[in-house]
């Protein structure tokens, strides 16, 4: 032990729970408008985001009408944002809360019932995550064709391996604690202990850890329908707009600067919240990793 | 000036932003002295020893003198201050487990600090790691110098700590709670070890430690700390066969000896009521006041200096009552 | 350590056998008929028995399996439905682009990511660390096409000191191969860096506040020397992993990259073929990948047991 941890040392508490609150405040705040705006694009959009209007071509973002502008076929940028949100946000959400439930469900099995089971499970895992994601990707796109669904399902495919690694050693700290070993000499069986006792004390690590790979997913997304594997339309995407953009009209215009700056900042907000969450909810990890 | 001083410290303070662990401490450690550091966790024994150390965790300041080796460690520079420790000061931590370095193996850690401070070849300083490790009483030491620290035992990790704080014949050890981590039976020989390689290389040593009868046995004078000031000083026989200090006094009373230990529930064995304050919300005057047998008004206005008695009390524990003695 | 090294070893080829077993049965499984799926939606069913029988996709799926693995085995991955070509002969020219790409990125990654988050992590209370964390933050959110759109922006369009795209050959044009890479170099090293920081950050901080590091100052060591031959050292083994993990999310960035600069490496070729419905294609190619991803982990792993004795000694 040293003398600073024999000591309680009070390592300006106040300056840092301010940046956490601060952490906490930004990504939540990003996040409400992020889903609002995904929220909205379902009852009201200025225009019709697929109807080009050659007309109206490429005009500059603050024209009358159009918000930010037009694109190469005069379709209005600030409507295609809004549905990109819907899209991220389905995409994004659904791929990390599929991952969340299989691997909820494989890393509480691997924690709880016993060696062979931890040792196929985790070994699995392993295994999967030595297989990146866009290859998963683009295998499922060859196979069954891309858009949205596919999108979904190699997210989840991808992200499963780490929530079952994450959630797996969570459960493994819980089964140590004390009140585990009482409800085991109540002879609770294994599924009572797992439904009552663990869940509840990884439900902090299940949020946090959602919130991240919903950030992680929004990501992946726009890198596959960049690449013209993820989402098709009529469904729009952040990624999609960006090549879009550039094959259109080059990389100089403007139009490449909104999609990027939106996935930024909504990434950005949501790992800011997952940080802002993790201080909160699961001290033991924060400790570690921040 | 007869006997130089291993180490004088003088109105020491030492803390982090508004808050102060040590709060003006002053003693000294003649050459070849031992003393011994005695007070609870929280006390501030061991950051008092790392400001010696000039090792203080991040944004905590030292105030004060500490002078050692003709100069005040306070104002080295880190480079200055690197050069001193490990060759005339050094320090034998409390948790061997963790203290050694995990991806060297253990004779390379020995002979790292005598190439570094003895200018000695690579070589020669694995021999002397090896001879040393032979004075430690470490068995097959030319094979135990080859492995990692996770493939010996705790004694031994001890051994081998105690290997790299003596390894340039410093003036003066610090040994915090040097045998806490340590199984009952390990503990005494290393603490033989410690004594005996200190003596025979002439350093001084500053035990710290709650463990009375360790002072006893190895120490020639003795300080109290309570709440980051020293509440009693003196020769280790006087303090504690007449302590003067009610705080002092409270510790010795709760020591177990075969007396006092009774399972039958009419035990004699006292504690000290209440707990030691935190450092945020200190008591006024005497800190020890709240929790003293004999505190009037005067200990809760006015902060008693150690005087005559060798106690820091405004109401000394009178000589006629001897508290029990611990050894 | 020979435990440990058949132990791992062991492993991996255990995952490939795995992971080939997956592919494999997802392309069969998932697509359907894969001829149908080559064909596409058009095709007659005579058309369809005609390709099965040629492509022995009419034979059972274990003897499928392994007649692939078995090509593989051999350098073999098999022809282009369309072309007729060797994929062999097409991957070998692509790799020449990808494999520098991607590893050129990694080492660019960790050259930002240990100083940076090492820097950040021993100051971390002042406001230079604060800026870094932030930075690396920011960068985590960046997607790795955007990073390379807005690089090419200024350094090829606006400054005009780089090509925006393309390539030449290393045979034909040494240094134009190598000015087509900086761009796409940089935008993935970036990218992977700001994520590595972070980690390497954390690692730091953690073996700083170990007592071995305080031992190292107490015997002697100034902070820097301790920050160097014994912090680093320790840190070395939560970074290893990290790396090691983040090696699947690299070739994502590097598939993603070659399309911005328009580089014809393996990931445009297997993009191709998606499109194409070269289904055979592009499961060997994807195969390929996962065997160099696994092959990376493999090292890393291996390297993991000559940095920690713990693991080299007893396991």
């Amino acid at each position: 032990m040293s003398a600073a941890a024999t000591t309680p040392v009070p390592a300006r508490p106040k300056k840092r729970r301010g940046r956490r609150n601060l952490t906490l405040t930004i990504g939540l705040v990003v996040t409400i408008a992020f889903i609002a705006m995904a929220a909205v694009s379902f009852f009201y959009l200025p225009h019709n985001p697929n109807v080009p209007r050659i007309p109206d071509r490429l005009l500059p973002a603050g024209s009358p009408r159009y918000l930010l502008g037009t694109d190469a076929l005069g379709r209005d940028i600030f409507s295609q944002l809004m549905v990109g949100a819907r899209t991220s946000l389905m995409v994004g959400a659904g791929g990390a809360l599929i991952a969340l439930v299989i691997g909820t469900i494989a890393g509480l099995s691997a924690a709880a019932f016993g060696r062979i089971a931890d040792e196929t499970i985790s070994r699995s895992a392993d295994i999967m995550l030595s297989i990146p994601g866009m290859v998963t990707a683009l295998v499922l796109a060859a196979t069954i064709g891309s858009g949205t669904l596919t999108t979904i399902l190699a997210l989840s495919a991808f992200f499963t391996p780490s929530f079952t690694r994450v959630i797996r050693s969570a459960a493994l700290s819980v089964l140590q604690e004390d009140f585990i070993t009482a409800a085991r000499l109540y002879a609770r069986p294994t599924w009572f202990i797992l439904l009552r006792h663990v869940l509840p004390n990884v439900a902090g690590v299940m949020i946090v850890q959602f919130t991240l790979y919903f950030a992680a997913g929004i990501l992946t997304e726009a890198g596959l329908s960049y690449l013209g594997v993820g989402v098709t339309r009529p469904s729009i995407s952040w990624g999609m707009m960006l090549n879009e953009a550039q094959q259109q009209v080059g990389i100089s215009s403007p139009l490449a600067m909104w999609p990027g700056l939106s996935i930024v900042i909504v990434v950005l907000g949501l790992n800011l919240l997952g940080d802002g969450l993790r201080d909160v909810l699961d001290p033991k990890l924060a400790r570690r990793t921040s | 000036m007869s006997v130089p001083n291993a180490i004088e410290v003088v109105d020491l303070v030492v803390g982090v932003d508004e808050l102060s662990a040590v709060r003006g401490v002053s003693f000294a450690v003649p050459a070849r002295g031992r003393m011994g550091l005695v007070g609870e966790s929280g006390s501030g024994k061991s950051m008092t020893a790392m400001a010696l150390m000039g090792l203080l965790p991040p944004g905590w300041q030292a105030r004060g003198r500490v002078l050692h080796d003709g100069v005040d460690l306070l104002t080295l520079s880190d480079k200055a201050l690197s050069s001193r420790r490990g060759r005339t000061i050094s320090m034998v931590f409390q948790d061997p487990m963790s203290s050694l370095n995990p991806v060297r193996r253990v004779g390379d850690q020995i002979a790292d600090v005598i190439h570094r401070h003895m200018g000695v070849t690579r070589r020669a300083a694995h021999a002397q790691a090896i001879d040393l490790m032979t004075q430690m009483n470490l068995p097959r030491p030319e094979q135990l110098a080859r492995a990692f620290p996770h493939q010996i035992s705790g004694g031994q990790k001890q051994r081998i700590m105690i290997a790299m704080a003596l390894a340039c014949y410093p003036q003066l050890i610090i040994a915090d709670e040097p045998t806490t981590a340590l199984d009952v039976t390990v503990q005494k020989q290393v603490l033989r070890l410690l004594n005996a390689a200190t003596r025979e290389r002439n350093s001084a040593l500053l035990m710290i430690t709650h463990d009375l009868p360790v002072i006893a046995a190895m120490c020639d004078t003795v300080a109290v700390m309570y709440a980051g000031r020293i509440v009693e000083h003196g020769p280790v026989q006087k303090v504690f066969r007449t302590p003067r200090h009610h705080y002092t006094r409270g510790l010795l009373d709760s020591q177990p000896t075969m007396d006092n230990i009774a399972l039958d529930g009419s035990s004699r064995l006292h504690s000290i009521p209440g707990m030691v304050p935190p450092l945020h919300a200190l008591p006024s005057g005497c800190a020890f006041h709240p929790r003293c047998p004999a505190a009037t008004d005067r200990c809760r206005t006015s902060m008693p200096e150690i005087d005559a008695t060798g106690a820091a009390c405004w109401h000394p524990v009178p000589v006629a009552a001897p508290a029990e003695a611990a050894s | 350590m020979p435990v440990y090294i058949a132990r791992k070893l062991a492993f991996f080829l255990l995952a490939v056998f795995a992971a080939s077993v997956l592919i494999f049965l997802l392309i069969r499984g998932a697509g359907g008929n894969v001829a149908a799926v080559i064909l596409g939606k058009d095709a007659t069913a005579e058309a369809i028995n005609a390709l099965s029988r040629q492509y022995g996709l009419d034979r059972p799926l274990p003897v499928q399996y392994f007649d692939w693995i078995g090509n593989l085995f051999r350098g073999d991955l098999g022809r282009s439905f369309r072309t007729n070509e060797p994929v062999t002969d097409l991957v070998v020219s692509r790799l020449s682009i990808s494999i520098p790409l991607c590893l050129s990125g990694l080492v660019l990654g960790l050259l930002i990511a240990i100083p940076a988050g090492t820097y950040s992590a021993l100051n971390s209370d002042k406001p230079v660390g604060a800026l870094i964390a932030l930075l690396s933050q920011v960068g985590i959110a960046v997607p790795v096409f955007w990073a390379g759109i807005l690089l090419s922006l200024l350094f090829g369009v606006r400054l005009g000191w780089l090509p925006t795209g393309g390539w030449t050959n290393w045979d034909s044009n040494f240094w134009g191969a190598v000015r087509s890479l900086v761009l796409p170099v940089i935008s993935l090293g970036l990218i992977l860096g700001a994520s590595l920081t972070r980690y390497v950050r954390s690692a730091v901080l953690d073996v700083m506040n170990q007592d071995y590091v305080r031992t190292a100052r107490a015997t002697g060591m100034t902070r820097m020397q301790a920050l160097l031959r014994v912090g680093l050292r320790n840190a070395a083994l939560p970074i290893a992993t990290v790396v090691g993990l983040q090696i699947a999310e690299l070739i994502g960035g590097t598939v993603i990259i070659e399309t911005v600069f328009s580089l014809p490496g393996l990931s445009r070729m297997i993009l191709a073929n998606v499109a194409a419905r070269e289904v055979i294609v592009v499961q060997s190619t994807v195969m390929l990948i996962i065997v160099f991803v696994m092959l990376v982990n493999l090292i890393v792993d291996l390297l993991y047991g000559v940095l920690d004795p713990r693991v080299r000694l007893t396991r």
